[in-house]
């Protein structure tokens, strides 16, 4: 990781980022821009852009003003390699996609929502009409327009529109800073979901990132009573005992089946764990996830890797292990998320480790791609400089 | 784009105007709604009891007729016209009609459960017109195409094919499990011979008039079986025990079958119901009759007893009931007794109302 070398930027740019922190070099300020965007131009490259203000696309759409955003490792992923999977940036696309906001504007038909209202903002719209909308799990929908998976645009602007179900009020206790983590949250929900966590079971999460944390959490208030977080990075694990996890185990060199001997008996996991979550996407962590199980135990693979990896079926076979994928969120899980946080029974402030300004959030990117902190939260555009 | 139409074009519909007051109208030819829409030339109609419950009572629960609707909601037709973003059918496709539409935003539409939407636009569900007219617009993914081996009769009955395909999704059927099926008309039947294509080993139907348990055997179920009347001064739970010990002893079924699907809404059929059950078994509750009754709930309790509502359908049913149909699994074309023309609906739901033994499904053919 070299000097970053930026681009010159063209004209029709009001703001030359230079520096933090960024200054205006023009007599134009914010004021007179429409939607201040943060836009992957393409790999590589990211750019302050004014684009129109999106119109409602139809009389259930309402129109929030974005106060905050979350960078997810996938929205880092897109700008440094400029594509996952079959998901490529082919043209510019706004970035992030793990917002809250403010309503300010309401199309004709829309009932459970108003202007002024505080919102989570759900970024992935199902097309509501495929066999798997119909049959409740819409995180799976074939016409899935999710922001900021290419060609989508992402939260990263002033504006942001979206149908009415999919924005989730939020009650006077809960912060718009915490609103943005309901999407992190959400999927922490949906994945001890998958993991059909039942109270007094144990739990063994791979991965202290904030998915890993938020795993925990949600395992935690679900009545897990043992919840034991992995991971390589020793303060990311103090961490989550102090959050979260009853015990944890720093990752070292040994084989899998050593690895999971090891939690199994510092923690004394019995027969094996109930539960494994892979909240990493690393190959040995995979592994040894399978390993740590008891008979007839579950294992959910949440975090993303290597697409292809040595993976011990011979296990998973002969303890006739239940081995789920989860993705995103589907019904009642951001509800869920706002009903965690907002009884107390999930906190989520702890993970915030630092909000930066709008113009700011190119080093919110750096940071979150060196591991810097847990969560980075990007404000809002502001309406003056 | 839509299939060439007379400019003279009309939308003749038998419509309801208020309790036992039916007449033919002149109505518009509706217009689709939005991109997702389809117009359909409807070609045939069943008709079912809630449609000649509305007739007479002009209620069923909290659906209370207002204002006119046109009646009928079992059909299939030919696609006349398609929405510019429909994919799933073409204009002079044949289509079974799925006829509740769900508002496909709120928390049961999210979860899979849309058959729940308060939101519904079901045809001949009051304030809602019914498919009983020449054209029904609908959306598209609503819409399922039948294949050509499969005529327009078969094409309507798929509906109740997926109301028993969803009563079977209720009580989680699996292979090898046992069930009793409640009442053998229309519903019933097709519970059995949908229980039977799903892998039930054994199917035993219930009924209180022998030719419908004649025409059961010959269908779906592998017994049928005639209750004994109750003798005169019996406790009406103590003649429920009676029978389901009967059924029990009958036909072996040891502590009682795996699973029973109550089709008649009948409150002695209902007692029996719960107390033939397994324990840990599923009782799900399909027919509608008086709205309260004397339930064994002791017995339900006691028992473990899983017990379900089922109503209309949800994802999936559809598919299945035009395959069951199509592959020959379900010949649905035995269920039909009688045949109308659309000028002679009236005639057809008088049939139905007389509740004749030799009467089973009716249907009324499509505006030509």
């Amino acid at each position: 990781m070299g000097q970053e070398v930026r681009p010159p930027l063209p004209d029709c740019l009001l703001i030359y980022p230079t520096t933090p922190p960024y200054a205006l070099e023009r007599d134009e300020t914010l004021t007179t821009m429409q939607n201040l965007s943060f836009v992957l131009e393409k790999t590589g490259v990211v750019k302050f852009e004014d684009r129109p203000v999106p119109k409602l696309a139809s009389d259930y759409d309402v129109l929030v003003n974005v106060k905050f955003t979350g960078i997810c490792g996938s929205d880092v992923h897109y700008w440094q390699h400029g594509a996952i999977g079959s998901f490529i940036v082919k043209a510019p696309m706004v970035l992030g996609h793990e917002s809250s906001g403010i309503i300010t504007a309401v199309g004709d038909k829309v009932s459970t929502v108003k202007v002024g209202d505080r919102v989570a903002m759900e970024p992935g719209i199902p097309c509501r009409r495929c066999i798997r909308c119909k049959d409740g799990k819409y995180n799976l929908c074939v016409d899935m327009r999710f922001a900021a998976t290419p060609p989508i645009d992402g939260t990263l602007a002033k504006y942001y529109t979206l149908p009415e179900d999919f924005c989730y009020k939020l009650p006077e206790s809960v912060s718009l800073e915490e609103g943005a983590l309901m999407e992190p949250l959400a999927v922490g929900v949906h994945i001890t979901r998958q993991a059909n966590i039942q109270p007094g079971q144990s739990v063994v999460v791979f991965g202290s990132g904030p998915v890993g944390l938020l795993c925990c959490a949600v395992a935690k208030a679900y009545g897990a009573n043992k919840i034991v977080a992995v991971d390589i990075n020793k303060e990311r694990l103090d961490f989550a005992k102090s959050y979260a996890a009853t015990d944890i185990v720093v990752s070292q060199r040994e084989s899998a089946a050593d690895s999971a001997a090891r939690i199994i008996k510092d923690c004394d996991l019995g027969h094996g764990a109930d539960v494994a979550i892979d909240a990493s996407g690393a190959e040995p962590c995979i592994q040894a996830g399978i390993h740590v199980l008891r008979t007839g135990g579950t294992y959910v693979q949440a975090g993303m890797g290597k697409s292809d990896i040595t993976f011990p079926i011979g296990a998973m076979g002969a303890k006739e292990l239940n081995v789920k994928g989860s993705f995103r969120y589907s019904s009642g899980d951001y509800r869920t998320s706002v009903d965690l946080v907002t009884s107390g029974r999930v906190s989520v402030k702890e993970l915030i480790s630092n909000k930066v300004k709008f113009l700011d959030a190119e080093t919110a990117f750096n940071d979150v791609k060196a591991a810097k902190g847990i969560k980075v939260l990007i404000e809002g555009v502001e309406d003056s400089a | 784009m839509i299939m060439k139409t007379d400019e003279q074009d009309s939308n003749p519909s038998f419509v309801l105007r208020a309790i036992k007051d039916v007449a033919f109208e002149d109505r518009d030819v509706p217009k689709l709604r939005d991109e997702h829409d389809v117009r359909v030339h409807i070609a045939q109609t069943g008709i079912c009891g809630s449609d000649v419950h509305y007739w007479q009572r002009g209620r069923i629960g909290d659906f209370i007729l207002n204002s006119p609707i046109v009646l009928g909601h079992e059909s299939s037709g030919t696609v006349v016209e398609v929405g510019s973003a429909v994919k799933n059918v073409k204009v002079g496709q044949r289509v079974a009609v799925e006829p509740g539409v769900p508002c496909r935003f709120c928390d049961y539409c999210r979860s899979g459960q849309y058959n729940l939407c308060n939101d519904t636009i079901f045809a001949a569900t009051p304030p809602w017109d019914g498919t009983l007219s020449k054209y029904y617009v609908v959306a598209s993914d609503y819409t399922y195409p039948i294949p050509d081996h499969m005529n327009m009769e078969e094409g309507a009955l798929v509906e109740p094919v997926a109301v028993a395909v969803q009563i079977t999704k209720v009580a989680d059927l699996r292979a090898n499990q046992t069930v009793v099926v409640f009442g053998c008309g229309p519903i019933g039947v097709l519970c059995q011979a949908v229980a039977k294509a799903y892998g039930a080993s054994r199917v035993i139907g219930v009924d209180v008039v022998q030719s419908r348990l004649d025409f059961a055997s010959s269908f779906g179920a592998d017994d049928v079986f005639l209750p004994p009347k109750p003798e005169s001064g019996v406790d009406p739970i103590e003649h429920a025990e009676t029978v389901a010990a009967l059924l029990k002893e009958k036909f072996n079924l040891g502590e009682g079958p795996d699973i029973v699907l109550e089709c008649t809404g009948a409150e002695p059929c209902i007692q029996a119901g719960v107390f033939v059950t397994k324990k840990g078994g599923t009782y799900v509750q399909a027919g509608m009759g008086k709205e309260v009754v004397a339930f064994p709930i002791t017995t339900a309790c006691i028992r473990a007893l899983n017990i379900k509502g089922s109503i209309r359908y949800t994802t999936g049913c559809y598919p299945a009931a035009v395959d069951l149909v199509a592959s020959g699994k379900i010949d649905v074309k035995r269920l039909i007794t009688n045949r109308f023309k659309f000028e002679e609906a009236e005639q057809a739901f008088e049939l139905v109302k007389a509740g004749k033994q030799d009467v089973f499904k009716v249907v009324i053919e499509g505006v030509q």
